[in-house]
């Protein structure tokens, strides 16, 4: 099984078990976008036998539509809540993909998830064996995951 | 006297989920507290007494594991029930973890159902 389809069957699980909310994937992009505008990240480093990270990168209105399903609540402003949410989304993205990865707990170390957001921003990181970003369709908008993995050897 | 649980996560989103889904499994739990490391656990601990806790693994400060070891070598909490609720599902830290004591484990993603499952037996 492909990295985009991991990444496609761990994300609408996560939206439809604890946002309630449908997503669908799209083909996975050509080529990374590494800027983005009006938008929230969500991301968790990973290092051991894979290193790489995962981030979730969403317009800033469609960060607040997936918060506010996330938390059950209105959600008018990028606040404390929509990164934490869009974290703690990477996060469990993140944990899903490293059980594709190894049997073992310790073989690969998830990092405390992080995120960015602002009017314009770019994430650098030089594209790996293992990259992937793969688009998303739901009923907010369109959001993005993204995964770059590289084994160690 | 009403029933309180100990919620412990680093994200405030998690623990804001974990306390709807609470409710939702119809989880009669009188006073829900939180803390957002296994360190700022430890403290609450010490003044307040719970009937449950649910931990995360993966936290700054003091993580899951390390909280549960240094639960277990408290005497005055060792025998409170934990569960984990953790994005690490590998057998391995599972299996550490249940011989720290965790008495079971939930998975993120996770349902009302799957807690109301996992806790019922230990309420």
């Amino acid at each position: 099984m492909s990295w985009e389809t991991h990444i496609a069957d761990a994300t609408v699980e996560i939206f439809s078990t604890m946002l309630m909310m449908e997503v669908s994937s799209q083909p996975p992009l050509t080529e990374r976008i590494k800027s983005h505008q009006d938008s929230v990240t969500g991301m968790v480093g990973m290092a051991g036998l894979y290193k790489g990270m995962l981030a979730i990168h969403a317009p800033s209105q469609v960060a607040m539509t997936i918060t506010g399903n996330f938390l059950g609540l209105e959600v008018d402003s990028v606040n404390d809540d929509v990164k934490d949410a869009m974290g703690e989304l990477a996060n469990m993205l993140a944990g899903s993909i490293k059980a594709k990865l190894s049997d073992n707990s310790k073989d690969i170390q998830l990092s405390i998830p992080s995120a960015v957001c602002g009017d314009s921003y770019s994430l650098d990181y030089q594209p790996q064996q293992g990259s992937s970003m793969v688009p998303f369709e739901s009923a907010g908008g369109r959001f993005l995951v993204e995964l770059q993995l590289e084994q160690q050897t | 006297m009403g029933k309180k649980v100990l919620i412990i996560d680093d994200s405030s989103t998690m623990r804001k989920i974990v306390t709807r889904s609470l409710r939702q499994a119809g989880l009669d739990f009188d006073t829900i507290l939180e803390a957002g490391d296994g360190q700022e656990a430890l403290q609450l601990l010490a003044k307040e007494s719970v009937d449950i806790i649910l931990s995360d693994i993966n936290m700054p400060n003091m993580d899951g594991i390390e909280f549960l070891r240094q639960k277990s070598a408290n005497a005055a909490i060792k025998s409170i029930p934990v569960v984990m609720i953790t994005t690490e599902a590998g057998a391995d830290i599972l299996a550490e973890a249940k011989s720290l004591g965790a008495k079971g484990s939930i998975k993120k993603p996770f349902t009302p159902e799957q807690v109301s499952e996992v806790l019922g037996g230990l309420m």
